[in-house]
């Protein structure tokens, strides 16, 4: 520690605030050059809330930030980014769509080139630089969500390291990390700290917190206890700074350890035997557990413990026999899972435990429904009894049934979730995680709770990768290593020591990520199987049109083709960014409208063609991004905007005909889109314009990119700053303006106007979209896929209009196509996988 | 754009805590615009024509008491207007071209229905997002009804089936309506089934992990909305003495739009059936009310109508939104 040198940040009296919840009341912090400085508390104690601030991820209510001397307020976390503050997450929020190189890049904001354009050259460089660094073998162009937890954090570490980074924040580094990977992890922590750089180290783990610090900060409720050297603090004093109590109290429930014979003698209550994985996560796996016996699975993450207790309560496929009390099991669902007695409580509470938005009551009752109905007819009332029990029993600390669950804290909720599973009086308990992210008092009731079920005559499973936690609670302790059962002890006889030495995994890290980069190849090679399909289909039908037909225009296909892939990428680029606007249809109108109702102004056509193609435009960005802008200020979902709008421009393209078609156009006007004098065919290179245009901007700016991230991952992109609120606009305004082309080209084409050109269009555009590889859920999609789509879509037509199958039929085959495209995608990933 | 956001963080960061009384008072302006409305009916001469002129709002109401459950547990089906398309022309195919009893053939409309349905439902539990897929179906579907008798539409059913076509001197449809709203509304509100459908809206991973029968549940809505569609589209083969191949070309907005108003959250989770019927006044009310008094105000247009109730729509939705989140 430099103490003479003056502090690289300095945070000083920071406060922050959440609705009824004071975060942090008033913190300060020094990182000094060169020192490790740990930051404990328990959940909810402030830590992440102060990262946040740090990073630029969230803007503190009062208090000061000094950087490097100078005080600083982040606009968002790049800027943090730029200026040397790295922040690695505990579960780095990744863009999964996007590739390894992009996500690394996107952190510190995406380097340019010339024009603006991306510099993807120097992007993937500095990606192979990073992975060289970590010395694994990963390919920086596959899809992130390829990579393994290990392997995203040591990305972001290696790269910090890189980027030259001044202060590196590590939010809980080696939760999932191996013991070879952690080591690798502390090497870098001592390289950085060598360099100069402050690092902020977050942890959980008392051993690393006092093998690597130099200073030590407690937070309690929002508050800083003390700050202090290591050498002065032993780690009791500092368990007693966080829980704010003796630490010897803790531990010492009177639930303990039951070490009564009568265990050794129940009957078994639970036997699972040959349990292997279809997807090789685990194999052969023999386990039993008496009745009233608490048994710990001790692993490290990815260990297989979690999806050994899903494959036995029937949320994954595995071969294997389950006995309860001697019987056979045939569980291939949870419900039977449920009625052989089974209960799991899972390992992530939020996504996977509770309906956050429903009542405490939904929540508690959910798989014990039939329980409380009444003849054919579920019963309130009886509901609210059985949850008012239950919670009782665990002390639940709720206002009313019809709460929502997601106003009780982390501890409580987690209770709910374990009510619903005592309500269903298993025979089986499995237990994933039980108390994390739980505050140590409710951790120590949830641990008497269990005991106290045991005594029951319940089997418990209860796993964990909290060593402490399965050698005090547990009668037996099973370690799982690398998808296998490595051992079993006895937790009273066994130094845990020796048990956290089995953990560790003995495959070569490198044989595993060898197999895993081959893999990741192979299916980074599918994700252009899409265009390729495409490409084959669209070449294959052209040539046997071509060959086959008498008088086939290539160009009268090209033509019809340029209209409907300007509106597959109106459509794409709203949907790439999570948006979606089903009102395509009535902007194509509005602005068609648009253009005619200048066309019929008496001046000369030469005025008049300009101004109204100006005016089609305008129509249609106004349009779009007014859809973005009442969905963000009124925080509705873009459908239910886009419904309303649809009818509501539609009523203006009435009102603006007057109920007649308008019709004699200026014949100049016709001839921009098809002139029949020199065969020149102008909406063909209007739709090449805009189809080169929007590539550069989607593929090749950081606002395109910026685009994807927000459709690949919404919460990642708020980390970086970037929200809805900044690119719908920029999205749907593009989507409008695309309807405008759109809607300009087909008025030249039809040379009239009438009240329902481009009805029902809207579908169209989304499925040339969807049938180009766009996925509905944003995030992915290519311009070549959309302008593929829309001439196979065309392609396909007039195949049809070959074969006698009359015009009106295309809504049959644009179905069938969609539901193609999509069942081919979905047998390709699952045959991925 | 920095208005925006902040306007949108404005919202987001909504305190809670709250009542279910709040939840009373989102009602409030519906029930007003409704009496409202009734006040405008008051003037009409003949009040049985009313009836005659809610019969295509009645049909779009009994599609949205199924929406709504669909609705709550995340989904969506666009097909459901292809559906009443593609079930009438079954209908009449079979009477026709295939020589069946017209009883038979409703029969087997109500079977292409849940065939319809079930398909779907598959498509859905498959993994496919039901946006999509339904959209796919919804394609697919239309174009199968016009493929099935050329395009043409088919009429001349026998006088014993176009007699059912009133029920103690009502339309049929009303009565359809009323028994799918009390089936729904049992079954969303009142029954296991419907508690699966909320969990499922609001978590489904969750739902999943807490043994609810997720792919079950989808299977049973979708399979249900198509045998709704097909009873709409028997019983409107009765009123018009014809089955329409491009009949109910976008009705599934209207239905949707019925869900949205009544304040169902299109994410799913949130709403009930008999919110839907209110959304289903509201437009209704608006629609028929604004055509009457259109014969007498000048400027009143068809234009001017659907302008009204694009942005009733979204002022409802936008109202609905804040007093949730209130609560």
């Amino acid at each position: 520690m430099e103490n003479n040198s003056p502090p690289i940040l300095r945070a000083v009296n920071i406060r922050r605030t959440y609705p009824g919840v004071v975060a942090l009341g008033g913190v300060s912090l020094d990182l000094y050059p060169g020192e490790v400085h740990a930051l404990v508390g328990e959940n909810g104690a402030g830590k992440s809330t102060l990262i946040k601030i740090i990073c630029g991820a969230l803007a503190p209510d009062s208090g000061e930030l000094f950087f490097q001397g100078r005080a600083v307020a982040w606009p968002n976390p790049v800027a943090a980014r730029t200026e040397g503050i790295v922040t690695v997450h505990q579960e780095p929020e990744l863009f999964p769509t996007l590739s390894v190189a992009e996500n690394m890049a996107m952190a510190g904001g995406l380097p340019l080139r010339g024009p603006g354009l991306v510099d993807w050259s120097r992007v993937h460089r500095q990606a192979r630089e990073t992975v060289r660094q970590i010395g694994e073998r990963i390919d920086v162009r596959q899809p992130a969500s390829q990579l393994s937890v290990a392997h995203r954090q040591m990305i972001q570490v290696a790269s910090a390291i890189l980027q030259n980074a001044r202060v590196v924040v590590l939010d809980e580094p080696t939760s999932a990390l191996s013991g070879e990977e952690a080591r690798w992890l502390f090497q870098q922590v001592a390289r950085l700290k060598a360099d100069g750089a402050a690092i902020l180290y977050i942890s959980h783990r008392q051993e690393e917190i006092f093998r690597l610090a130099d200073r030590i900060t407690v937070l309690r409720d929002g508050l800083e206890v003390w700050t202090r050297a290591r050498q002065a603090v032993g780690p009791e004093e500092a368990i007693e700074a966080m829980v704010g109590r003796p630490a010897s109290t803790l531990g010492a429930s009177p639930s303990g350890q039951a070490n009564s014979p009568t265990i050794e003698e129940g009957p078994v209550r639970f036997q699972a035997s040959g349990f292997t994985d279809r997807r090789g996560r685990f194999r052969h796996i023999d386990l039993e557990v008496r009745s009233g016996e608490i048994v710990g699975i001790y692993g490290l993450v990815g260990a297989g413990r979690s999806e050994f207790a899903r494959a036995v309560f029937g949320l994954r496929p595995a071969g294997g026999l389950v006995r309860v009390d001697g019987n056979p099991c045939e569980i291939g669902r949870p419900r039977e899972a449920l009625n052989a007695g089974i209960a799991y409580v899972p390992e992530d509470r939020l996504s996977q435990g509770l309906c956050l938005g429903l009542p405490v009551r939904s929540n508690a009752v959910l798989s014990t429904l039939r329980r409380w109905t009444r003849g054919l007819l579920a019963s309130r009332t009886r509901e609210q009894q059985a949850t008012r029990q239950v919670a009782g029993r665990l002390e639940v600390r709720y206002r009313s049934t019809e709460q929502p669950v997601q106003q009780l804290s982390g501890g409580n909720q987690q209770k709910v979730v374990l009510g619903r599973w005592l309500l269903a009086q298993p025979r089986v308990l499995i237990l994933d995680e039980p108390t994390r992210g739980v505050d140590v008092g409710a951790k120590a009731e949830i641990h008497r709770h269990l005991r106290l079920l045991a005594r029951e005559g319940c089997a418990i499973l209860l796993i964990s990768s909290e060593l402490p936690e399965v050698m005090e609670h547990a009668d037996r302790v099973v370690v799982f290593r690398e998808g296998e059962i490595a051992g079993e002890f006895d937790p009273r006889r066994t130094g845990p020591a020796r048990v956290a030495a089995l953990a560790l995994p003995r495959q070569s890290t490198e044989e595993a990520s060898a197999a895993e980069t081959r893999s990741a190849a192979s299916r980074a090679r599918g994700r252009s199987f899409n265009e390729l399909a495409l490409l084959l289909c669209v070449a294959g039908l052209g040539l046997w049109l071509t060959v086959s037909t008498e008088g086939f225009s290539l160009s009268n296909l090209l033509t019809h083709a340029s209209l409907w892939a300007i509106l597959g990428l109106a459509a794409a680029s709203v949907i790439v960014g999570r948006g979606i606007d089903i009102s395509i249809g009535s902007m194509v109108a509005l602005s068609a409208a648009s253009a005619a109702m200048v066309l019929k102004l008496p001046y000369s056509p030469e005025l008049l063609i300009p101004v109204a193609i100006l005016a089609g435009l305008l129509a249609g960005t106004a349009a779009g991004v007014l859809n973005a802008v009442l969905a963000l200020v009124g925080g509705l979902h873009p459908i239910v905007v886009t419904l309303g709008t649809l009818t509501i421009y539609r009523g203006l393209v009435i009102a603006m005909l007057g109920g007649k078609p308008m019709t004699g156009l200026p014949p100049e006007f016709g001839r921009l889109a098809i002139d029949p004098a020199t065969g020149f065919r102008g909406a063909v290179a209007v739709a090449a314009l805009v189809v080169l245009l929007v590539y550069l901007w989607m593929a090749h700016t950081r606002s395109g990119r910026q685009v994807y991230a927000l459709g690949s991952s919404p919460r990642a992109a708020g980390l970086l700053g970037l929200s809805t609120a900044r690119l719908w606009p920029v999205t749907f305004g593009l989507g409008g303006l695309l309807a405008g082309v759109a809607g300009v080209l087909q008025l030249s084409m039809g040379q009239q106007m009438q009240a329902r050109l481009g009805a029902g269009w809207e579908l169209s555009a989304i499925a040339v979209a969807v049938i180009g590889g766009v996925s509905i859920t944003g995030g992915r999609g290519t311009v070549l896929g959309v302008v593929l789509g829309a001439l196979l879509l065309r392609l396909v037509n007039s195949a049809l209009v070959r074969w006698g199958v009359s015009d009106q039929q295309t809504d049959l085959v644009v179905g069938s196509l969609i539901l193609a495209a999509l069942l081919l995608d979905l047998a390709w990933r699952g045959w991925k996988r | 754009m920095s208005w925006i956001e902040r306007m949108s963080a404005g919202v987001d960061s909504a305190p809670p805590g709250g009542r279910s009384y709040r939840r009373v008072f989102g009602l409030l302006p519906w029930v007003l615009l409704a009496l409202a409305l009734l006040l405008v009916f008051s003037q009409v001469r003949r009040p049985a024509l009313l009836v005659e002129v809610w019969v295509p709002w009645i049909e779009v109401g009994t599609l949205a008491f199924v929406m709504t459950a669909i609705i709550l547990t995340g989904g969506i089906d666009l097909s459901v207007g292809s559906m009443v398309a593609l079930t009438g022309m079954v209908q009449a195919v079979l009477w026709q071209d295939w020589g069946w009893s017209i009883e038979a053939a409703a029969a087997g409309a109500l079977l292409a229905g849940a065939l319809a349905g079930g398909l779907n439902g598959l498509l859905v539990v498959a993994g496919l997002s039901p946006l999509v897929a339904t959209l796919a179906t919804m394609a697919l579907y239309r174009g199968l009804a016009i493929t099935v008798a050329g395009g043409d539409r088919v009429t001349g059913f026998p006088p014993s089936f176009l007699d059912m076509g009133r029920l103690l001197g009502i339309p049929s449809q009303f009565w359809l309506a009323g028994l799918v709203f009390l089936g729904m509304v049992l079954l969303v509100h009142h029954s296991r089934f419907g508690r699966w459908c909320f969990a499922m809206g609001d978590n489904r991973q969750a739902a999943r992990f807490a043994a609810v029968p997720v792919n079950k549940v989808e299977g049973v809505l979708y399979t249900i909305n198509g045998l709704v569609a097909a009873s709409v589209a028997v019983l409107g083969a009765m009123r018009h003495d014809a089955s329409i191949p491009d009949a109910h070309i976008g009705t599934e907005l209207q239905v949707i739009a019925c869900v949205v108003v009544g304040g169902t959250l299109i994410t799913g989770g949130r709403g009930s059936v008999l919110r839907s019927l209110l959304g289903l006044a509201v437009i209704s009310h608006l629609d028929v009310g604004l055509q009457f008094l259109s014969s007498r105000l000048v400027w009143l247009t068809a234009e001017s109508r659907l302008i009204a109730i694009g942005i009733l729509l979204i002022l409802v939705a936008v109202w609905n939104q804040r007093s949730q989140r209130e609560s």
